[in-house]
């Protein structure tokens, strides 16, 4: 049974112009343990599927199933809590808190849950140490690196050790270089830890490194090996 | 974790602001001690009276100045029903030629109830004929204990034995004497008496008299006393003895017949609306800037959400924040109160009063987390989905 069912996802948006149609009648599952590279140019509706597996936004039909367990039925509170526990988040302009510092960064997930514990504490010097960023661990973002803070972003994504991890754009603000060392990243913690990820992006180049690949246009499944 | 730690990040950010509803806190504390002071200058000697109400002869609208109460009318007072105790108080303005020049007081006489006067220098008993508890404000006329003071227009004196605070009234310093003492000044004003010096209770002299008075007039239009302080017997209200005595007589609190006359109800009406404006104006402050704050940072608190904060949990990160920013601010506000006010000259009034700071502080208090409800809303509508790239859809 795959870990991530999407079936006749459709979203629609009331903009200043009418009805806009962000997603429509999108179809596709994902085993547990895969990467999959969601690929098309901007205005696609890439994000708007990122957000609706998140549960960050409700879909106007369709349904979104994370493990058995259907997001798209799930209200604002149930989803926030269904993200703390269950989906590492990873944006494309990294949003690390300015004022934190990288471990604080990656602290602030079990502090949403409730409390930091010594183990949280030693999971998180774990991550960093593993993504080469122990020597940073008391930075700030603004001390930081472009790379540095989107290693940061995933370390934080890992820290409620997710089974699915919703990544966006990770590599837009990063050169070639640092951008393939990111995806390796990536890849690298999707296979090792058997975790299924979704990561969006508009390069080819990246996408066709991932297990799998949808490609979106105008809001569509254009092409793509995902399977519905 | 991290309202606490955003504020150590941009303590200067942060800093200015606390400095800003300092400002706003050292002008309510100011304003609250000047208003004080300005009661207590105007009636302190009225206020402070010990006494659960104080009665008033009818139709002098409260007034001490024109109230004049006969030895019958404090009979009657003090064997009403419902009076557990009675003590009268006559007053009287003299002017005393001081070493810094003349300067008006108000001659409080007691017929008890001397211990309800602090002694803050001198000798700590009730003054003896020809003697007076002083208000300490009258040291700024170089006035001291154990002067002896000459009043006019009566050719009496009296000599300071102890100091007293708080009691002025239409901010001239009051002088409290016995009752006995009061009467002889009193018939002194009206007569034209060699001496009012002594404690003989006025009686009609032999010698030279007012024009057109005659002699045996004087001690029924001098009065027994002006007003009479009174103690209620358990389960009785002011409005029961006011009832059974009005109309010959008016019945008020002290803290109500304080502010009748001398326009006192608008003049703490001005100061108390100056400091809800003050408030008001910190509660804008500390609104407006969490409100630009939020907004400032709306991208922020989206990816926060996006991670799984609650709404709540949001919204209580701001009201630690102006937890500790108006506590800061308290501090800061407070000190330069104080520091303001001891820079005063000492003719000023200013008499902070730690329960009225208490309140205006609680209100700092209220008004901030009122303020913040503008943030709240902007929480409410910041959407997490904007921490993904929402122009892409």
């Amino acid at each position: 049974m795959p870990l991530l069912e999407v079936t006749q996802l459709t979203k629609h948006y009331q903009g200043g112009s009418g009805r806009v149609t962000a997603l429509e009648d999108v179809s596709f599952a994902l085993e547990g343990g895969r990467l999959l590279g969601v690929l098309g140019p901007s205005g696609s509706g890439k994000t708007t599927l990122l957000s609706l597996i998140a549960g960050l936004l409700r879909p106007s039909s369709g349904e979104v199933r994370l493990g058995g367990s259907a997001i798209h039925l799930r209200s604002a509170r149930e989803a926030a809590a269904f993200r703390r526990e269950h989906v590492g988040l990873v944006f494309q302009d990294h949003h690390l808190v300015p004022y934190l510092s990288a471990l604080e960064n990656l602290l602030l997930v079990p502090h949403l849950s409730g409390h930091v514990r010594d183990a949280d504490r030693r999971h998180a010097s774990h991550l960093l140490a593993e993504f080469g960023l122990e020597h940073r661990a008391r930075h700030t973002p603004a001390e930081l690196s472009g790379g540095e803070r989107q290693r940061v972003a995933i370390a934080r994504a890992l820290m409620n050790s997710p089974e699915i991890m919703l990544v966006d754009e990770p590599t837009s603000n990063l050169d070639t270089e640092r951008g393939q060392q990111v995806l390796e990243l990536l890849r690298d913690q999707v296979h090792r830890g058997a975790m299924t990820c979704v990561m969006v992006t508009h390069d080819p180049r990246m996408a066709a490194q991932a297990d799998q690949t949808l490609q979106l246009m105008d809001g569509r499944v254009a092409a793509g090996d995902a399977g519905a | 974790m991290l309202a606490v730690k955003e504020l150590l990040g941009s303590k200067l950010k942060f800093g200015l602001i606390a400095l800003a509803i300092g400002l706003v806190v050292s002008l309510t504390m100011l304003m609250s001690a000047m208003s004080e002071g300005l009661v207590t200058g105007m009636t302190g000697a009225k206020r402070s009276l010990d006494a659960d109400v104080l009665v008033f002869q009818g139709d002098t609208a409260l007034s001490l100045e024109r109230s004049m109460l006969t030895d019958d009318d404090l009979t009657l007072i003090s064997s009403s029903a419902g009076v557990d105790a009675a003590y009268a108080v006559g007053h009287l303005i003299v002017t005393i030629r001081g070493p810094h020049g003349s300067f008006d007081a108000h001659v409080f006489g007691l017929a008890d109830a001397f211990d309800q006067l602090p002694i803050v220098e001198g000798e700590h008993r009730a003054p003896a004929a020809g003697e007076a508890i002083v208000d300490f404000t009258a040291t700024t006329e170089g006035i001291g204990v154990g002067d002896t003071l000459n009043l006019n227009p009566l050719p009496g004196e009296l000599r300071v034995t102890a100091f007293t605070e708080g009691r002025r009234y239409i901010m001239a310093p009051a002088l409290y004497v016995s009752l006995d003492t009061w009467r002889s000044l009193r018939a002194a004003s009206l007569l034209k008496l060699d001496s009012a010096q002594g404690g003989e209770t006025a009686t009609p002299p032999d010698g030279e008299v007012a024009d057109g008075m005659p002699p045996e007039a004087a001690p029924t239009l001098a009065g027994a006393a002006s007003i009479m302080a009174v103690r209620l017997a358990p389960g009785v209200t002011p409005s029961d003895l006011s009832a059974a005595l009005a109309p010959a007589f008016e019945v008020a609190t002290p803290e109500d017949a304080s502010l009748a006359g001398n326009g006192m109800n608008v003049m703490v009406l001005a100061v108390n609306g100056i400091q809800l404006v003050s408030l008001l104006i910190g509660a804008m402050v500390i609104g407006v800037f969490f409100y630009i704050t939020t907004l400032h940072k709306s991208g922020q608190i989206a990816a926060v959400k996006a991670l799984g904060a609650s709404n709540y949990y949001v919204y209580r990160q701001l009201l630690v924040q102006i937890s500790i920013l108006v506590t800061l601010a308290a501090v800061i506000g407070v000190g330069l109160a104080l520091g303001a006010g001891s820079g005063m000259p000492p003719a000023m009034a200013f008499d902070p009063d730690p329960a009225r700071w208490a309140v205006s502080l609680l209100a700092v208090y209220a008004t901030a987390y009122l303020g913040s409800l503008f943030s709240l809303r902007s929480i409410l509508l910041i959407d997490p989905a904007t921490a993904l790239d929402r122009a892409e859809h």
